[in-house]
C-alpha cells in the first residue's frame, strides 16, 4: 500500500513535467497538455485514497503494538513481589510505563512511517529520475551518500547527548526524592535556602545538557537540508548544460527540480526520524530494565489445592529468613492446629510482620519451611495458596472505587474501576460492572468489621466511593474496610496483622464480639498490641529479635512471668491500657 | 467521622465536563498562565523572531534563484553563467542553514529556560507547604510534576505553538511572493483555499473529540497503574494480579480505540492536502496551457518552476499541522497538572515568599519573660484527620531543666514534637516559650531557637561537613569541636577523610549509631535554648551505644531539654519524668516519686530494667 502510495505520488510530478514540455512544444495546442493534467489530478486523488488507507493501516498497528507493549509491561509490573518495590520507587516504575513507553511508540508508529515513507519516496524518485535521465540523476545525488554518513555520525552524537540529559534527569530526580524524604528536617532545620540553592544548580546543569542535547539535534535538520539542496546546485550546472546541449527538455529540469524539492523533505523527515529513533533506544533500554528482572516469589508449579471450606493447618518448619545480611527469622518452628487463634506478640522489629508475609509467600521462602494443609507453599500456585488466605494488613489499603467493590475484591469480586468511572471513561459498554451494595456477602462481612454506623453516614453507603477520586475515610475505618475485605473471603486461614491499631477501644470491643464467631471453624493469626485482642487466643507465641522466645496460653505465660507477662502489665508499645492500670 | 461529600474540584482545576466547554478558551488560559515563566526570556523570542523570517526570505528566493538562472541563462545557453547560479543558490541554502539553526536555537533556549524557571518555581511552591501537605501528597506524583511533566511541556517550544506561528508566516509570504510573481495564478491557486480550510476544520474536530478522549483514558490508565502499584501488597495477597491486568486493559483498550478519530482525521488531512496541491499544480497547468505564451515561453516555463515549488512549500506545514497539535495536547494536560500544582496553597510559613497572615513581623513580636518556665503547653489538642490524637496536654519545662517524656506508641509523644515546632499547628490550648506564644514568633526564629534531633537521622548526599553544618558557616575548627564533643571523632577514625567523607544517597554508606552522633554534633553546632530529643530505639552494638549515651550527655549539659526516652539512664537523670497516655499525661514527677506511686511509670520501669539487663 505505502509502496503504491509512492508510486502514485511519484507519478504526479512526471505528468506534470510532461505537461510543461507539451505547453511549450505544442504551442496552441491545449488538449494535450489538459489530458495530462487530468491524468495527474486523477493519479493525486489515487495517492491520497491509498495514502489515507495506508496511513491508518500503520498507525492503527501501532496503536495495537502500543497496546501489547502496556499490557505486557504492567502485567510483569504485578507479578513482581512487593520486596521488589521496598528497593524500585513506584514513581521510577511508573515514569517508564508512561513516559518512556510514549517514547517508544513515537519510535514504531510515527517513525515506522516516516521512515518507510523516506525510504520509498528515495527509491521511487531516484527510480523516475534514472529513468528520464541518468547522467543527470547520478550527479544530483552525489550528496545523498552525504547525507546518510552525516546522519549517521551525527545520531552517534545525539544518543550520547540524550543519555546524559537523562542521567542529569535521573539526579535531579534522586535530589527530588531526597528533599521530598527530608521535608521535617528541612523545615525545622530552616535548610530550605541551602536545598533550594542545590536544587538550582542540578536543575542548571539539566539545562545545560538539554541545551547540549538540542545544540547537537538542531544541527541536524539544517546539515541534512543544506547537503541536500547541494543536489540543486548540480542540478543547475550539469542540468542546465544539459538543457543548453538539448540532451534535456525544460519540461525534464523541472520535473527533475521537482523531484528533487520532493526528497528534501523525506531527508528531514529522515533527520527527525534518527533524532526520534535515539530517544526511543533509551526508552527501550530503560524498558527493558524492567522486563528483565524475574520476580523472586516465583509462581508454584505443584497442583492447586483441593477445594474445602475446612480450616486450614499450617506448619512452619525451622524457618530462617534472611534480608540482606541481617537475620530477620531464625528458625520458627510453627504449628497452627485446624479452626485454632494463634496470637503472635513482640515489639516492634522483632519479625513478627515477616512471619505472617512468609506464611503468605509475599516474601521468598526457602523450600520445606511452610506447609498448608501438608503441601510445601513452594509448590503451590500462589492464586491457590492465597485463595486459602484472609489478610487484614495494618496499613489498610484500599483502591479508588466503592466501599462495596473494596470489600468484595476479598473473594474475587469487584472492580476498581466502579460503574461511575467508567461512564466518565466513556467505556460502559465493556466495563459495567454489577452494583455490590446489596451483595449479601459484602453486607454481611462490613456488619461484622463494624461498618454499620459509619455507612449509615455516608450517603451512598457501600456504594461510597473511597480513596483520592472520593471520599477520605479516617484510619481506623480503612481498616475495617480492609478486615471486611478479609472477612468477605470467607477464607480457611484469617490473618489480622495488627489490623485494629487505629480503631478505637470501643469499636474494637464491638469488632472482637463479632470476631468470634467469624472466626469459628477457621485458622486464625493475630498478630496484636492488645491484650483484649489475644488473651483468649488458643496459643500465643512470643517473638523477640526474630526468635520465638515463649508460647503458650495468656494465664501460663502470666504465670511464667517472662517479657509477655511484662509486655501484658506495662502494655509497653500498646495505646490501651485500661486492663493494666 | 470524616466528611461524606466528594471533595469539589478546586477552581483553578475545571471538571472534565467544564474542560469540554471551556475547550479553546482553556488552553488559552493556560498559555497565558505560562508566560510570567517565558517572560525573563523574551529576548531570546526576539532573537528568534528575527531569525524566523530571514529563514522564510532565504528558503523563499531559492526557487526565484533557480527560476532566474533557469530563464535568463539556460534556456539562453549562456553556459558560462551556470557555476556563478550554482554558487549563489548554494549561497542562500548556507544562508537558510545558518539563519535556521539560529532560530531553532533561541527557541530552544527560551524553552528550556522557561522550563527550568518552572522547575524552580514548583520546588519553591513544594517547599513551602506545611508537613500536612506531605501526608496527602505521595512523593511520586510530586516527582512527576517537577520532572517529566516539565519536561514535555518543552515539547511545545520545540515543535509545537510557537512554530505555528512561523508556519503561518511563512504560508502568508509564500501567498505574497506568488501575487507578485503572477497574480492572476496565485488568485487561481488560491481557488483551493476554501477546500483547504474547510478539510483543516473537519479534521481538527475530529482529533479534537478524540484528543479529549486520550487524554482522560491516558490519565485514567496511569492513575489505575499507579494505584496498583502501589497496592502491589495487597493485590498480591488477592490473588487479583489477572483482575487487574483485565481492568488495565480494557482502560488500555479504549485509550487504544480513542486515538481512531485522530488518526482517520490525521491521514485525510495529510493525504488529501497532498491531493489539493496537485489539483491547485494542475489548474495553474491548465490555464497556463491555455494562455497565448509563443512569445514568452521562457517566461512561462520559469513561472510554472516557482509555482511548483512554492505550491509544495505552502501546503506542507497544513500536512504535518496534526502531530503538531498532538504535542500541543500532551504539552497542555502536562502543564495544567503543574499549574494544578502551583496553585497548591497550604503555606508552612517559613519561606520569605510566603508571608501570609500565618507569619509575624519581628518588630510586633511580644515581650519575652524569663521568669517562668522555658517551655509551656496548656490543654493542647490536636488530631489528625478525625483521629483526635492529642486530648488536652499540659507541659511544663522549667529553664535549664531536662525532662523525659514516656509512654507507648500512638500516646501522642511525636506529635507534641511536630506541634512545638510548627510542622503542624495545635487546635486547642496554648504553646508558649518564655511567655511568648509561638504563633507570635516568626517561624524562623522559632525553628532556631528549637532543635529537634529525630530518631531517624536523615543524612544528605554531600560531604559529612555540609551534613553536620547544615547550611550555616561555620568554622572547620568548630565542626571539628562539636564532633570531637559528641564523639563522632572516635566513630570516625577509621574513615580517612575526616570530615570530607563523601556521604552517600540518603547516608547508606553510615551506620544507625554514626547517624546519631552526626544528629548530635548537628545540634551542638547550633547550641540552640531548647533542645528537643526523640530517643533512638534501634538496636546498635554496645560500643556504639556507650558513644551515644555520652554524646546525649554532652549535648544536654545545662540546656533546657525535652526528650522522649527510651532509655532507662536517660529517664533516670531527667529532673522531671511525663507519663503520657492517649494524648495525655497521666503521671508526672522525679523517677523516686513515681516508682513510690506504684502507678504505670512503676510497671514500665520494670520493663526497662528487665530489657537493659537481657542486653
Amino acid at each position: 500500500m505505502l509502496a503504491l502510495t509512492n508510486v502514485f505520488g511519484v507519478g504526479v510530478p512526471l505528468l506534470f513535467g510532461r505537461a510543461i514540455d507539451e505547453i511549450q512544444a505544442s504551442g496552441t495546442d491545449q488538449h494535450r497538455v489538459h489530458k495530462l493534467v487530468l491524468i495527474a489530478i486523477a493519479l493525486a486523488v489515487g495517492t491520497a485514497v491509498s495514502r489515507i488507507l495506508s496511513r491508518i493501516w500503520i498507525f492503527n498497528a501501532a496503536r495495537g503494538a502500543e497496546y501489547d507493549l502496556r499490557s505486557d509491561l504492567f502485567g510483569h509490573m504485578l507479578n513482581m513481589s512487593p520486596g521488589y518495590y521496598r528497593d524500585h520507587p513506584v514513581g521510577d516504575v511508573m515514569s517508564r510505563l508512561t513516559n518512556d513507553v510514549q517514547t517508544v511508540r513515537a519510535m514504531w508508529g510515527f517513525g515506522l512511517v516516516s521512515l518507510a515513507n523516506s525510504l520509498l519516496a528515495f527509491v521511487s524518485v531516484l527510480g523516475v529520475m534514472l529513468w528520464t535521465d541518468p547522467r543527470v540523476t547520478l550527479f544530483a545525488i552525489v550528496p545523498f551518500p552525504l547525507i546518510y554518513f552525516t546522519g549517521k555520525a551525527m545520531s552517534k552524537r545525539m544518543w550520547t547527548s540524550q543519555r546524559n540529559v537523562q542521567v542529569e534527569l535521573g539526579k535531579l530526580s534522586s535530589r527530588i526524592q531526597e528533599d521530598l524524604g527530608a521535608m521535617q528536617v528541612i523545615k525545622t532545620y530552616g535548610l530550605e535556602k541551602v536545598r533550594r540553592k542545590g536544587f538550582i544548580e542540578r536543575s542548571e546543569k539539566l539545562l545545560d545538557e538539554n541545551m547540549a542535547a538540542a545544540r547537537v539535534r538542531i544541527q541536524l535538520g539544517p546539515a541534512l537540508n543544506t547537503l541536500a539542496a547541494l543536489s540543486m546546485v548540480l542540478l543547475i550546472l550539469m542540468g542546465g548544460r544539459a538543457v543548453i546541449h538539448n540532451d534535456m527538455t525544460q519540461g525534464d529540469i523541472l520535473a527533475f527540480a521537482a523531484y528533487l524539492m520532493r526528497l528534501v523533505w523525506p531527508t528531514l523527515t529522515l533527520g527527525f526520524m534518527l533524532a526520534l529513533v535515539q530517544r526511543g533506544r533509551v526508552s527501550w533500554a530503560r524498558l527493558a530494565e524492567l522486563t528483565d528482572v524475574k520476580t523472586d516469589v516465583p509462581d508454584g508449579t505443584g497442583e492447586p489445592l483441593p477445594a474445602s471450606k475446612a480450616p486450614a493447618k499450617v506448619e512452619v518448619k525451622d524457618l530462617t529468613i534472611t534480608i540482606g545480611d541481617r537475620a530477620i527469622l531464625e528458625h520458627i518452628d510453627l504449628e497452627l492446629k485446624p479452626g485454632t487463634i494463634t496470637a503472635i506478640v513482640g515489639r516492634t522489629g522483632a519479625g513478627k510482620s515477616t512471619l505472617v508475609d512468609a506464611l503468605c509467600r509475599l516474601i521468598p521462602v526457602p523450600p520445606g519451611s511452610v506447609f498448608i494443609d501438608g503441601r510445601d507453599t513452594t509448590t503451590l500456585p500462589l492464586a491457590s495458596l492465597r485463595q486459602q488466605i484472609g489478610y487484614a494488613p495494618q496499613e489498610a489499603f484500599l483502591f479508588s472505587t466503592t466501599i462495596a467493590d473494596n470489600i468484595a475484591m476479598g473473594y474475587g469480586g469487584g472492580t476498581a474501576i466502579p460503574a461511575a468511572r467508567a461512564k466518565e471513561l466513556e467505556s460502559v459498554g465493556r466495563l459495567a460492572p454489577p452494583d455490590l451494595r446489596d451483595e449479601p456477602r459484602v453486607v454481611a462481612a462490613a456488619t461484622a468489621a463494624g461498618l454499620v454506623r459509619d455507612l449509615a453516614a455516608m450517603p451512598e453507603g457501600l456504594a461510597t466511593i473511597v480513596g483520592e477520586r472520593g471520599i477520605t475515610l479516617s484510619g481506623g475505618q480503612r481498616q475495617r474496610v480492609a478486615l471486611a475485605r478479609a472477612l468477605a473471603a470467607e477464607p480457611r486461614l484469617l490473618v489480622l496483622d495488627d489490623s485494629l491499631s487505629s480503631v478505637d477501644a470501643e469499636t474494637e470491643k464491638l469488632i472482637l464480639s463479632h470476631l468470634r464467631a467469624v472466626m469459628h471453624g477457621r485458622t486464625a493469626v493475630i498478630i496484636s498490641h492488645r491484650v483484649a485482642a489475644i488473651k483468649d487466643a488458643d496459643q500465643i507465641i512470643v517473638i523477640d529479635q526474630g526468635k520465638v522466645i515463649a508460647r503458650g496460653r495468656h494465664e501460663q505465660l502470666l504465670a511464667d512471668g517472662g517479657t509477655y507477662a511484662d509486655l501484658y502489665k506495662t502494655q509497653l508499645d500498646t495505646d490501651v491500657v485500661k486492663e493494666a492500670s | 467521622m470524616a466528611t461524606v461529600a466528594r471533595p469539589a474540584p478546586g477552581p483553578a482545576t475545571p471538571s472534565q465536563g467544564e474542560r469540554e466547554i471551556l475547550g479553546k478558551a482553556y488552553d488559552l488560559q493556560l498559555l497565558k498562565r505560562l508566560w510570567p515563566f517565558v517572560r525573563p526570556n523574551a529576548r531570546m523570542l526576539v532573537f528568534w523572531s528575527i531569525f524566523m523570517p530571514l529563514t522564510i526570505v532565504f528558503e523563499l528566493s531559492q526557487p526565484m534563484m533557480f527560476r532566474y538562472s533557469l530563464t535568463q541563462h539556460i534556456l539562453t545557453g549562456q553556459i558560462g553563467m551556470l557555476p556563478l547560479d550554482a554558487g549563489a543558490y548554494f549561497v542562500l541554502v548556507i544562508l537558510q542553514g545558518g539563519s535556521s539553526f539560529c532560530e531553532t536555537w533561541f527557541l530552544q533556549a527560551a524553552g528550556q529556560r522557561t522550563m527550568h524557571a518552572l522547575r524552580i518555581a514548583a520546588f519553591d511552591k513544594v517547599l513551602s507547604q506545611r508537613a500536612a501537605f506531605f501526608d496527602r501528597m505521595p512523593v511520586g506524583r510530586l516527582m512527576t510534576r517537577m520532572t517529566n511533566d516539565i519536561e514535555s511541556l518543552n515539547d511545545m517550544f520545540a515543535q509545537g505553538a510557537i512554530t505555528l506561528v512561523a508556519d503561518f508566516i511563512k504560508m502568508l509570504s509564500i501567498v505574497v511572493v506568488m501575487f507578485v510573481v503572477d497574480w492572476r495564478l496565485t488568485l487561481l491557486a488560491l481557488t483551493t483555499l476554501p477546500a483547504l480550510i474547510m478539510l483543516v476544520e473537519y479534521a481538527r474536530r475530529l482529533m479534537r473529540a478524540s484528543f479529549r478522549q486520550i487524554r482522560v483514558r491516558l490519565a485514567a490508565m496511569n492513575a489505575f497503574a499507579q494505584e496498583h502499584l502501589s497496592g502491589i501488597k495487597v493485590l498480591a495477597l488477592l490473588g487479583r494480579a489477572r483482575t487487574a491486568l483485565s481492568e488495565y486493559n480494557d482502560i488500555n483498550a479504549g485509550h487504544r480505540d480513542a486515538y481512531l478519530g485522530q488518526i482517520r482525521g490525521d491521514s485525510m488531512m495529510y493525504a488529501i492536502v497532498e491531493a489539493i496541491e496537485a489539483f491547485a499544480t494542475g489548474l495553474v497547468l491548465w490555464i497556463v496551457a491555455g494562455r497565448p505564451h509563443d512569445a514568452s515561453a521562457i517566461q512561462t516555463v520559469g513561472v510554472i518552476a516557482v509555482f511548483i515549488d512554492y505550491l509544495r512549500k505552502f501546503f506542507a506545514p497544513v500536512k504535518d499541522l496534526s502531530q503538531k497539535y498532538a504535542v500541543m495536547q500532551g504539552a497542555m494536560a502536562a502543564s495544567e497538572r503543574i499549574f494544578e500544582l502551583l496553585d497548591t496553597d497550604e503555606p508552612d510559613g517559613a519561606m520569605p515568599m510566603n508571608t501570609t497572615l500565618v507569619d509575624n513581623d519581628p518588630d510586633d513580636a511580644p515581650k519575652a519573660s524569663k521568669d517562668g518556665p522555658a517551655l509551656e503547653l496548656a490543654g493542647v489538642q490536636f488530631s489528625y484527620g478525625a483521629e483526635p490524637v492529642l486530648r488536652g496536654v499540659d507541659l511544663r519545662v522549667p529553664r535549664g531543666a531536662s525532662v523525659a517524656i514516656v509512654g507507648a506508641t500512638g500516646s501522642g509523644k511525636s506529635t507534641v514534637i511536630k506541634l512545638l515546632t510548627r510542622l503542624y499547628e495545635r487546635e486547642r490550648g496554648a504553646i508558649k516559650i518564655d511567655g511568648v506564644d509561638l504563633r507570635d514568633l516568626p517561624l524562623a526564629e522559632l525553628r532556631r531557637r528549637i532543635t529537634v534531633v529525630s530518631q531517624d537521622v536523615i543524612l544528605f548526599a554531600g560531604s559529612l561537613l555540609e551534613n553536620i553544618a547544615m547550611g550555616q558557616e561555620y568554622a572547620r575548627t568548630q565542626v571539628e569541636e562539636a564532633v570531637r564533643r559528641v564523639g563522632l571523632d572516635r566513630a570516625l577514625k577509621r574513615r580517612s577523610s575526616g570530615l570530607d567523607t563523601p556521604v552517600a544517597e540518603r547516608g547508606s554508606n553510615f551506620s544507625a549509631g554514626e547517624r546519631q552522633l552526626v544528629a548530635f554534633a548537628r545540634a551542638l553546632l547550633r547550641d540552640p535554648e531548647i533542645l528537643i530529643l526523640d530517643e533512638a530505639t534501634a538496636h546498635v552494638d554496645p560500643e556504639a551505644e556507650l558513644l551515644i549515651e555520652k554524646g546525649v550527655a554532652e549535648l544536654m549539659k545545662g540546656r533546657t531539654t525535652l526528650v522522649i526516652a527510651h532509655r532507662l539512664t536517660t529517664i533516670r537523670n531527667a529532673d522531671l519524668i511525663v507519663v503520657m497516655d492517649k494524648g495525655q499525661v497521666i503521671e508526672q514527677g522525679n523517677h523516686e516519686q513515681l516508682v513510690a506511686k506504684g502507678g504505670f511509670y512503676a510497671a514500665l520501669e520494670r520493663t526497662f530494667r528487665r530489657q537493659e539487663a537481657d542486653a
